[in-house]
């Protein structure tokens, strides 16, 4: 039998895909009769999901292009 | 018929009318892929381009090219096939097994001779490929357009083949006993030197297909580049890309990283893809069905057949052309099976395999060689990645843009330094962070990087509502984007510089463990720990709530 701390612990490398077989089959029978390690894995899931899909801290075109600009133009000027 | 379900389609069906006018039968390869009709439609387009264009090679060729590959490798359903084609095409049977008995004695013409011997080559050991098999033919009168083609026959037949053994599919005609044509394997891996085949003038820019390479991969992988003689070919090449690779889990298999967020589902997709490309003798029925005791359906099943034969073709293509592969699956294979990496220095891990697949490594030589404009190539590849860094150490993003001056001039100082024993993108995000680190210094308070582990055991979660079911459905992008963005810049900088690379940034976890000069198991704790605080602050805004009018923000806290 494994608590809910245990499932903790393991909660990475199981999103992982990273655990041996019979840890899984520990780590989802706790699964099936414990509600709030159920959501709290679902809701880690969909947390990668939103943050992996957002394409969130773009650094926009014309933000980089003065930059870049600024910066091959000390390059040119003999800086190496 | 194979392995997969199937339905009737519309007889109207206007790409089986193709392949009816061209082999004169719809073959069964693809009656099994009826479930996914937009999916033989793109094949259709690919086999068009290839095979039923009549271009520097004529279509009997390209018949006998297929013919021997496919006898080479023992591909009873495409025997049958090319063996019906070429004598619908009027060539006789014995003269058909004469050939295939031994085609240098078969009085064949030098250059077909050339071309048969480069295509086994090529098709059954690509990676001995040399550039004098591809510049030897053209140097004898064969021209380079010929020479592309036949790469492109030989990676069409790979492309087939797969999809015959993945689908499990029966000839379509009395298989017949056939004479083995015989390669001779050679151990030596070619070196690369390529391209091999000089590319005709089109202008990149301009090119639809090039636009959206860019836009997934963030570069124009060499394979495509190379193959511009032949834009058409590239055109349909793309749209097939556009219509198998859809989901994140199989744009991942390509680029050679490891998904997003690998799950159980996820690493079996990627063993069973890389099985079939890789070692297609060893692939059976039992793959099919273990992939749907996973729960995966005949439709995604389908789709992961169809992106290993197109990792197939493009890696023939590659080594035909002879430029680095940009898709190595090879790296994935077994990458799910739990590993212990030691992780001491940085050194241990850079193989020549790493060394091999980095895209930067022309762009690198190039500003070595003192091509300056070459560096703005490569901070173009990289600005995404280094603002991430710093954004992610600094926590604001005007102090982000300030530094990446500070970090940019820095990696071109010591440019002549880099010897290529990490990859580009892992160097420079170092510096990046290097750069950050040493600006944390010198602000008060200094906020602590290191690790207390008093704190580590301590976190519990707080926030255990279950979330609802479609949670991306519920804000518009921009506002999803504002509550990411602000949510993890609450985080404390050690986590969200790992979560930025990791999850945001998408990069291998080895790459950014050793870019942050961290040992993989302290990388792989930050991260959770980051995950598990990012989950704890969007947690108030995606409750699952009873009744309707879910939309808005919870007024939780």
């Amino acid at each position: 039998m494994i608590s809910c701390a245990d499932f903790m612990s393991e909660i990475g490398n199981y999103l992982e895909g990273d655990v041996a077989d019979e840890v899984r089959a520990q780590l989802e029978h706790h699964l099936s009769h414990c509600r709030s390690c159920t959501v709290l894995l679902d809701s880690t899931r969909k947390t990668l999901t939103i943050v992996t899909d957002t394409g969130s801290f773009e650094l926009p075109e014309t933000t980089f292009r003065p930059i870049a600009e600024r910066i091959m133009s000390r390059i040119r000027g003999g800086e190496k | 018929m194979g392995y997969l379900g199937e339905i009737e389609l519309e007889p109207s069906f206007q790409p089986f009318a193709a392949l009816r006018e061209q082999f004169g039968m719809v073959p069964h390869v693809f009656r099994a892929q009826t479930l996914l009709p937009g999916m033989i439609e793109v094949e259709v387009k690919l086999l068009s381009a290839i095979l039923f264009y009549e271009g520097a090679l004529s279509r009997l060729q390209k018949e006998f090219l297929m013919l021997m590959l496919a006898s080479a490798q023992r591909n009873e359903v495409w025997v049958a096939i090319h063996f019906q084609m070429l004598r619908l095409l009027a060539v006789p049977e014995s003269r058909l097994d004469q050939i295939m008995a031994g085609f240098q004695e078969a009085n064949l013409s030098s250059a077909n001779a050339a071309l048969i011997t480069f295509a086994l080559k090529l098709g059954i050991n690509g990676e001995s490929v040399l550039k004098e098999d591809v510049t030897g033919p053209v140097a004898q009168g064969l021209t380079e357009e010929s020479m592309l083609e036949a790469i492109l026959i030989t990676a069409l037949a790979n492309f087939l083949a797969t999809l015959s053994i993945g689908l499990g599919v029966s000839p379509d005609f009395a298989p017949r006993q056939f004479p083995r044509v015989e390669v001779i394997r050679i151990q030596a891996p070619g070196q690369l030197t390529g391209p091999f085949l000089l590319a005709s003038g089109h202008s990149p820019d301009d090119f639809a297909p090039f636009g959206w390479l860019r836009e997934q991969f963030g570069f124009v992988p060499d394979v495509f580049r190379s193959q511009m003689l032949r834009p058409d070919v590239v055109e349909s090449e793309v749209e097939f890309m556009r219509t198998v690779l859809t989901g994140p889990v199989k744009q991942c298999i390509f680029r050679g990283e490891r998904p997003p967020l690998p799950s159980v589902e996820d690493g079996a997709l990627l063993d069973f893809v890389a099985k079939l490309a890789e070692q297609p003798a060893a692939f059976g029925r039992e793959d099919i069905e273990s992939m749907r005791s996973q729960r995966f359906s005949d439709e995604q099943i389908l789709e992961a057949v169809a992106t290993a034969a197109l990792s197939r073709f493009l890696r023939t293509v590659e080594c035909g052309v002879g430029v680095a592969p940009d898709f190595p699956l090879r790296r994935n294979f077994r990458s799910f099976e739990p590993k212990k990496v030691h992780l001491s220095g940085s050194d241990n891990r850079h193989t020549a395999t790493t060394l091999l697949v980095d895209p930067d490594a022309e762009w690198v030589a190039r500003v070595q060689g003192g091509d300056l404009n070459a560096f703005e190539e490569l901070m173009n590849r990289h600005s995404q990645r280094v603002y991430r860094t710093l954004i992610g150490l600094l926590g604001n993003a005007e102090d982000a843009r300030d530094a990446m001056q500070d970090t940019f001039l820095k990696a071109f100082q010591h440019l002549d330094g880099f010897e290529g024993r990490a990859k580009f993108s892992t160097w420079m995000v170092s510096i990046a962070s290097n750069t950050a680190i040493q600006r944390l210094r010198e602000r008060k308070p200094v906020e602590s990087l290191d690790d207390d582990f008093e704190s580590e055991e301590g976190f519990r979660p707080r926030q255990v509502q279950a979330w609802t079911d479609d949670p991306e459905q519920l804000y518009s992008q921009t506002e999803m984007r504002s509550l990411i963005e602000s949510s993890v810049m609450k985080l404390p900088a050690k986590y969200r510089v790992v979560l930025m690379l990791r999850d945001i940034d998408q990069l291998p976890v080895e790459d950014a463990a050793a870019a942050l000069s961290l040992s993989l198991p302290a990388f792989k704790a930050r991260l959770l720990r980051g995950r598990l605080m990012l989950r704890e602050a969007l947690a108030p805004h995606f409750a699952a709530r009873s009744g309707s009018g879910a939309k808005g923000v919870s007024t939780h806290d």
